[in-house]
């Protein structure tokens, strides 16, 4: 109750105090901005870094060809899941680009791509996985090599499979890029920050930003709906 | 037997390419630093009109950003302030050459130089002087009153003075305070707020935060009858503890300022500060 009573005290006070003064409200615009590049830009290389190391280590089960790529493969998953994404976030700003001045935005694409990347790869495999032996065997038998009937029967039904857990890591990307505040990116997360630290009141700054989140997620989860629906049309 | 012996060597491989990837990074990248360092060094800030144009790193919250964030396209007209969490990132930041200039306490940036002295430097001309104070919530006027006296009484009988003795003029010999034999705490405790991140003020030594504020705090508590008790956090996260009654008083090097003021209230102050500028070599 006490928290009611504190967020409806002089409500409109503080919602001048974090939007309006000093044009705080483009602080938030930026920084979502920045959210949402980094998010995406994110997404498309961890997906394309996933893809390829899930297609390695298939080939890698299902052949026995490329072993060398699949140990490296290995390697990195163990890494990249071994190792807490602040961290490695840290290590990539101060260490891997420690001498040189660089724009912080590609660095946390890098740095969340390359995190997600090993989460997709797994997310990739296990779709893959999850298609019959016999679909493998039927297509082989109609003549296609190995890599026609991964492109042509095994990966279209894959990427049914994989949706909803890639939707999910989607999901957990977006919001595990509001520790960019921890390089000094000024991402959404970072802004209300700012802006806390400023009117030393953390409701609205907090709530607001909590609330834009949500709202992306809550987009993110009907787009994926939308994908779902409309690949489902030829199961039946 | 034979087929694990293959597959650790593959692993071993593997191991030694990502390395050798790395070091091909970090050699590369090292290369490019001696470059860009080599530029910095031709317009090197002397004077804090240098630093028109150039970007200023600061911890999230403290006065150095309220300040600094006040001077792009101000006085000063600095292009950019980047807000770290922790000083420390700051600094390691401008020594990376991402940015040009730090803007901190005197102290603390006493600390970093010392820390660095090969690479760092600080600017000659101080950039503001200001009052450390301790925070309390306006809703309670007793305790801010009680903290006053008993500041009062440590700031006469010498204790203050033999803290800063100890952690600032590093005077041989020099104890500090401690607690005499017998203190009883028939009061309860009092829990500070504080961000261990700031040499000599407050800091983690064997997993302990000790420096001027921790040890005038505790000298403080012992006068008053309560237990100390000491939380960590980030700095900005200060005023809200104490205001939400998360702590009962903050500690932290925390300045006066008219911003603050409306928010929190301030105990008399008991040392002062001088915001400095670092720069590189």
């Amino acid at each position: 109750m006490e928290f009611l009573q504190n967020l409806a005290a002089n409500l409109s006070e503080q919602f001048v105090a974090t939007f309006i003064t000093e044009q705080r409200y483009m602080l938030f615009v930026n920084g979502l901005k920045t959210t949402l590049i980094i998010t995406l830009s994110a997404a498309l290389l961890g997906i394309v870094l996933g893809f390829c190391i899930a297609y390695v280590r298939t080939t890698y089960d299902r052949t026995g060809k490329m072993g060398f790529l699949n140990v490296l493969c290995k390697v990195y998953l163990s890494v990249i899941r071994g190792t807490p994404t602040m961290i490695q976030l840290l290590i990539m700003y101060f260490i891997i680009f420690g001498s040189v001045k660089i724009d912080k935005v590609p660095v946390a694409i890098l740095a969340f791509g390359i995190n997600s990347g090993a989460y997709v790869a797994e997310i990739f495999r296990s779709g893959i996985m999850s298609i019959p032996v016999g679909q493998m065997e039927a297509a082989r038998s109609l003549g296609l090599n190995y890599t026609q009937a991964t492109w042509k029967i095994i990966l279209p039904q894959a990427v049914k499979n994989v949706l909803p857990a890639l939707g999910n890591e989607m999901i957990v990307l977006l919001k595990e890029t509001s520790i960019s505040g921890y390089i000094a990116l000024q991402d959404l997360t970072k802004a209300g920050d700012i802006i806390r630290s400023r009117t030393y009141s953390p409701y609205f700054p907090l709530l607001s930003v909590a609330l834009i989140y949500l709202v992306i997620v809550m987009l993110m989860e009907r787009l994926l709906t939308m994908m779902e629906v409309r690949l489902a049309q030829s199961d039946r | 037997m034979k087929k694990i012996s293959r597959r650790s060597v593959l692993v071993a491989a593997g191991m030694s390419v990502v390395a050798l990837a790395l070091t091909a990074c970090g050699s590369s990248s090292t290369a490019s630093s001696s470059a860009a360092s080599g530029s910095a060094d031709a317009q090197a800030i002397t004077a804090l009109e240098d630093l028109k144009g150039k970007t200023v790193g600061v911890q999230l919250g403290t006065t150095g950003d309220l300040y600094m964030s006040g001077e792009v396209g101000g006085e000063l007209d600095i292009a950019a302030v980047e807000q770290y969490n922790k000083a420390g990132d700051a600094v390691q930041a401008l020594l990376s050459n991402k940015i040009d200039a730090v803007c901190i306490d005197d102290q603390v940036a006493k600390k970093f130089v010392e820390a660095n002295a090969d690479k760092l430097t600080i600017l000659d001309t101080a950039y503001a002087v200001e009052d450390y104070a301790a925070c309390v919530s306006k809703d309670r006027p007793e305790l801010t009153s009680a903290l006053n006296k008993a500041i009062a009484e440590l700031k006469t009988d010498g204790t203050l003075d033999a803290i800063l003795d100890k952690y600032i003029n590093k005077t041989e010999g020099a104890a500090g305070y401690v607690t005499p034999d017998g203190t009883e705490y028939p009061n309860g405790t009092l829990i500070m707020a504080t961000n261990a991140t700031f040499e000599p003020y407050e800091y983690i030594e064997n997993g302990a935060v000790i420096g001027i504020d921790a040890e005038f705090a505790k000298a403080i508590c012992d006068k008053l009858g309560y237990e100390l008790k000491i939380e960590d956090m980030e700095f900005d996260s200060i005023i809200p503890a104490v205001q939400s009654g998360k702590a009962d008083f903050g500690m932290a090097g925390m300045t006066v300022t008219e911003e603050r003021l409306q928010n929190i209230d301030f105990t008399d102050s008991y040392c002062t500060g001088v915001q400095s500028i670092i720069v590189l070599k």
